[in-house]
């Protein structure tokens, strides 16, 4: 059994179909790639497996357990991170304390530490805090504890998003399109890095990206969507030569 | 339960429903809570007994002169709370603070002016009640529901009918792409206001009316709120039913467990109403933006 | 000291634990209560009620009175902390407006309008002032634990805190019920100082007042608001003529700092050893500065 099976998931929005008969397999140390024109429904499809929404129809299942119906936040703890298409970093917070949200629905002390400096309370902030620094090593922003993330480029953003939820644990990792908005440098580094956490790490990704080139290389699979049907399945060299693919990206040829 | 009750608790109701209905076009148009409105619709009232009432005019000089005063009050209040605010993209917690100041500024003000006293406008009719097949029906209620029923078909009309209502709901419905469309949403804000404010206005002299007038009245605003609570935020048909409900409910518990616990039972009645439909009767569940 | 002095800073000890409370609420988590002078005055009655009525030793009933106004504001949070944020405003408001009219009414019980006389004068401007020093430490241990982190997660974006596994929900109650708990506590010190308590001020315009005062400071940082609240809750007590325009100059302080300058007196700068520092460090670059200029 895979640890991450989407099986035949269904999404309407009052008329619209946002997400028709989509399935997929993912398992650990995989990349897959999900692409598609605009409005294909590829961001809805992060939202119903991660559990912005629930599906209509159809069963999400990660590491044997169904979370299909399960709240947000405990299929996040079940294993499933995820960073945002607009980088949805919170505002208020350091780098640092950013990425210390994601630990602190982990951390092991209750309302009497929420209130005073217990021991225990020193203990888990401290683990905390040497995650937070290994998680932004990884991606290559330590240097930056205590900076504002908003003062910060894009591209830095965006690691610390991937830090974060590195936080999270996954064991399935949804990333909404990271590179937009990055310079050809900044693109060519996130890829080695998601490579490299793919690797290192060890959990399943899922990359929805508009940058063909990004995904082409790195992806292990690729589903294409379009209008809220998955028009093909297959390995970056079978889906670039399909020719539904190429109509859907290119236009039908006269 | 009698049918008297009932036609006293739609009386009390199509006040409520003023209020709600001016409450639920702010909370459209900028998706936020005014609570502002109870304090202008006080501040409208005394006005309008200030300058008109008080010098022996009748009830539609007062009317008059409340909504007017309503709507300026209503104006300045967008143009000092609200409209920078809005520029600046704060968060809309601002709108909140913002608001909330701006009716304790308008209490203030009533309170310097008229101390802690009470006021009653004059009896603006001749005979009290008036008979309607076996029932005792007060003038005032009739009157009240009368014209009640009135503005809220008007704006009904406005909003369902007028290029301008059609606009309003465009920015109601999503503020930047309306403006995108070559709607002035700044001037469409400026009409939910005002139309916001005279229905302040008339509800400010029916509560005085009905409880006298004094500063604190518009904290009935909660009434208003309450209805648009059980019709359904930002729904002004919900917003009607939901104080016409409201108004026969309160009415039966008042005659039923007498005043302070009747505003309790009103109260869990709400609480367990948002247990079991927190949309709504309306049911548009309005979702903080994802 | 001075009675008048003392008393200034008794009643303004008082309302600093409230305040800490509303920053703990609005604050940390966005959220608006316009019910919460109604949980000090269950805070009041409930101690002023037991000492006098059933002669329970003071401490006890302090307890008590927290415990019934923390367990209260459970059951109104219960249904609204799930909701859009609006809901918490209009049905605390709702809440305030009740409570009013039942201590009104329940007149055998609370006296009614003419308030809950005889409560014993058992608290004095020492216990006031170590009462909220000890709040405004609990707050600012609160605002640096993981629960005043995720706070402040979830007032920026909800979707991003429960796509981190944030239990939004339970973090909204868990804020709710701690600025219940220390307002209540405000409420029994103000029922032991002033050995008297009516309905009348327990109104929207008391919560109103605090959350004014939370902005005026800066309602990102807990020493703003404690500074807020200390100047506009002094500032009455000083000038005593002008009783019937304190909410009119209140308000336009407000407007003017919400117009010019949102983020309140402060903005989100925090009386921490590390900030002060910089500030000297910063300090100590101008004058150097100058002198080299």
């Amino acid at each position: 059994m895979a640890l991450l099976e989407v099986k035949n998931i269904y999404k309407s929005f009052g008329g619209v179909k946002a997400i028709q008969n989509f399935s997929i397999e993912a398992n650990a140390g995989e990349i897959h790639g999900i692409i598609g024109p605009n409005g294909a429904g590829k961001t809805t499809i992060f939202n119903t497996i991660s559990g912005v929404y629930t599906a209509d129809q159809g069963t999400v299942v990660l590491d044997g357990k169904d979370i299909t119906k399960l709240e947000q936040y405990k299929i996040t703890r079940l294993g499933m991170g995820r960073t945002f298409q607009n980088i949805r970093l919170f505002k208020g917070l350091t780098v640092e304390e950013n990425v210390m949200c994601a630990f602190d629905p982990q951390s092991r002390y209750s309302i009497v530490g929420g209130l005073l400096p217990t021991p225990k309370r020193r203990a888990e902030e401290k683990r905390g805090r040497e995650l937070c620094e290994k998680y932004l090593t990884v991606v290559g922003m330590q240097d930056y504890l205590h900076e504002r993330p908003e003062n910060l480029s894009y591209g830095m953003q965006r690691r610390i998003e991937i830090a974060r939820a590195l936080m999270c644990e996954p064991k399935i990792l949804l990333l909404d399109e990271p590179a937009a908005g990055l310079n050809p440098t900044e693109v060519a580094e996130l890829t080695e890095l998601i490579q490299r956490i793919s690797k290192e790490i060890g959990f399943g990704i899922l990359l929805i990206e508009h940058r063909l080139e990004l995904v082409m290389s790195i992806s292990d699979k690729i589903h294409v969507q379009n209008f809220g049907e998955t028009i093909a399945v297959g390995t970056p060299d079978e889906v670039q030569h399909n020719p539904e693919v190429i109509e859907a990206y290119l236009g039908k040829e006269e | 339960m009698s049918l008297q009750v009932i036609i006293n608790g739609i009386a009390t109701g199509s006040i409520y429903a003023l209020i709600a209905t001016g409450f639920a076009l702010i909370f459209n148009v900028l998706k936020f809570s005014n609570f502002s409105h109870g304090a202008t619709m006080t501040a409208a009232a005394f006005i309008a007994y200030f300058l008109v009432s008080s010098k022996g005019m009748g009830l539609l000089p007062t009317l008059l002169i409340a909504a007017l005063a309503g709507a300026l009050i209503s104006l300045f209040g967008e143009f000092v709370g609200f409209r920078r605010i809005l520029k600046n993209h704060s968060a809309p917690t601002y709108f909140f603070v913002s608001s909330i100041t701006l009716g304790t500024l308008y209490e203030g003000l009533v309170t310097i002016k008229a101390g802690s006293n009470f006021f009653n406008f004059p009896s603006f009719f001749k005979t009290p009640t008036v008979n309607v097949a076996a029932l005792v029906v007060s003038t005032g209620d009739l009157m009240m529901f009368g014209i009640s029923a009135v503005a809220l078909i008007v704006l009904a009309y406005v909003i369902q009918k007028t290029r301008l209502g059609r606009a309003l709901r465009a920015v109601s419905f999503d503020r930047d792409t309306a403006q995108l469309m070559g709607i002035d949403s700044t001037r469409i804000i400026q009409l939910a206001f005002v139309i916001s404010g005279i229905l302040a206005g008339i509800a400010g002299v029916f509560l005085g009316i009905k409880y006298t007038l004094y500063p604190t009245l518009g904290s009935l605003v909660v009434k208003g709120f309450i209805a648009s609570v059980i019709g359904g935020l930002g729904s002004l048909t919900g917003a009607v039913i939901g104080a016409l409900l409201l108004g026969i409910l309160e009415t039966i518990l008042l005659a039923a467990l007498g005043s302070g616990y009747s505003t309790i039972a009103v109260f869990a009645v709400m609480l367990v109403f948002l247990l079991i439909r927190p949309q709504g009767i309306a049911g548009s569940n309005v979702q903080e933006k994802a | 000291m001075n009675a008048l002095v003392s008393n200034v800073l008794t009643q303004v000890s008082i309302t600093l634990i409230a305040v800490s409370g509303i920053y703990v609420l609005t604050g940390l988590t966005g959220m608006f209560s316009l019910g919460q002078a109604a949980f000090m005055a269950i805070g009041s009655y409930v101690s002023g009620l037991l000492v006098i009525r059933a002669h329970v030793p003071f401490v006890l009933a302090a307890l008590l009175a927290v415990a019934g106004a923390t367990l209260i504001g459970y059951v109104i949070g219960y249904p609204v902390v799930r909701l859009r944020r609006d809901y918490i405003s209009l049905v605390t408001l709702g809440f305030g407006e009740a409570i009013a009219a039942l201590l009104n009414r329940m007149t055998t019980l609370t006296g009614g309008a003419s308030g809950l006389t005889g409560i014993p004068r058992l608290v004095g401007l020492p216990l006031a002032f170590i009462s909220a020093v000890l709040a405004i430490a609990l707050a600012a241990f609160f605002k640096t634990s993981k629960y005043g982190r995720q706070c402040i997660a979830l007032k920026g974006d909800e979707l991003a805190a429960k796509a981190m596994g944030i239990n939004v929900t339970r973090v909204k109650m868990i804020a709710f019920l701690l600025s219940v708990a220390l307002t209540s506590y405000s409420g029994v010190l103000y029922a032991f100082y002033m050995s008297y308590v009516d309905p009348t001020g327990f109104g929207w315009k008391k919560s109103a007042d605090w959350v004014i005062m939370v902005f005026f400071g800066g309602v990102n940082s807990l020493t703003g608001s404690t500074l807020g609240a200390f100047i506009l809750s002094a500032l009455p007590q000083v000038l005593r003529g002008l009783q019937n325009y304190r909410y009119v100059i209140y308000a336009v302080l407000v407007l003017l700092i919400l117009n010019f300058k949102p983020s309140g007196l402060l903005g989100e700068w925090e009386l921490t050893p590390r900030n002060i520092q910089q500030a000297f460090a910063k300090l100590g670059k101008k004058n150097t500065a100058k002198k080299e200029g």
